[in-house]
């Protein structure tokens, strides 16, 4: 066991099996490339994907079909070949979450640059889809509160 | 920063791979075609920057506590086999 101190979790023992690396960091975070994602609670989607490089560091994510099962995005070439998988390899989608302090209702998923990770190597890269198609703000929740 | 004047049709060199080059300037625009190798990802500066600050707020703003909104969610469930820390 790995042990690293995060801010929000205090002190974490990671299973460097399940840690995840990124191919690349994210944008705006270049020396966080080691990752593990730690369930929200036992009865829901959300993660937290909480970095090993830098304890103030965690995302909140959730798998992209649960949120948007339509989310069917054409991957940029040469992802599969960085995250190492094969063909027929399936890939995991996970979207980052903005959720504001103030008002969580409000919270969006950016489904511009979504998380590619590969379950079986445990490669991990954030990917940018087409502009004109995919929203970096995409709310979550109707304004009507529903 | 290198500064180069370049007119339509030259182009520049950037290590081995890349090519950049000038096709047109009209209208107060330049059309740039850019050649790469695959693994190099070539995007307008703009994109590179909203991923950016959406991840910054996204890191920033995220609550200590969302377990209300979190539970709206525990009736849907995605396939999910991707490793997770199973301690804390």
């Amino acid at each position: 066991m790995l042990t690293v101190f995060s801010s929000r979790f205090g002190e974490i023992k990671a299973d460097p099996d399940k840690i995840i690396n990124m191919t690349s960091p994210f944008l705006g975070f270049p020396d966080s490339r080691r990752f593990i994602l730690i369930p929200h609670g036992e009865d829901t989607p959300f993660m937290w994907l909480q970095s090993l490089d830098d304890p103030q560091l965690a995302f909140v994510v959730i798998p992209a079909l649960t949120l948007v099962p339509e989310y069917q995005p054409v991957l940029p070439a040469q992802t599969r070949q960085e995250l190492k998988a094969g063909a027929e390899d399936e890939l995991n989608i996970l979207l980052l979450l903005t959720i504001p302090h103030s008002n969580p209702q409000k919270m969006t998923a950016n489904l511009l640059g979504p998380l590619m990770i590969n379950p079986e190597q445990r490669l991990a890269k954030q990917i940018i889809l087409d502009p004109n198609r995919w929203d970096p703000r995409w709310p979550v929740f109707t304004d009507d509160g529903k | 920063m290198l500064i180069l004047a370049r007119k339509p049709g030259e182009a520049i060199a950037v290590g081995d791979g890349i090519k950049i080059r000038v096709l047109e300037i009209k209208g107060g625009q330049v059309k740039i075609g850019i050649e790469a190798p695959n693994d190099i990802a070539v995007h307008r500066e703009e994109i590179y920057l909203r991923i950016l600050e959406e991840n910054k707020r996204a890191a920033l703003e995220t609550p200590a506590d969302f377990a209300s909104l979190a539970t709206a969610f525990s009736r849907s469930r995605g396939k999910l086999d991707i490793p997770s820390a199973t301690e804390k």
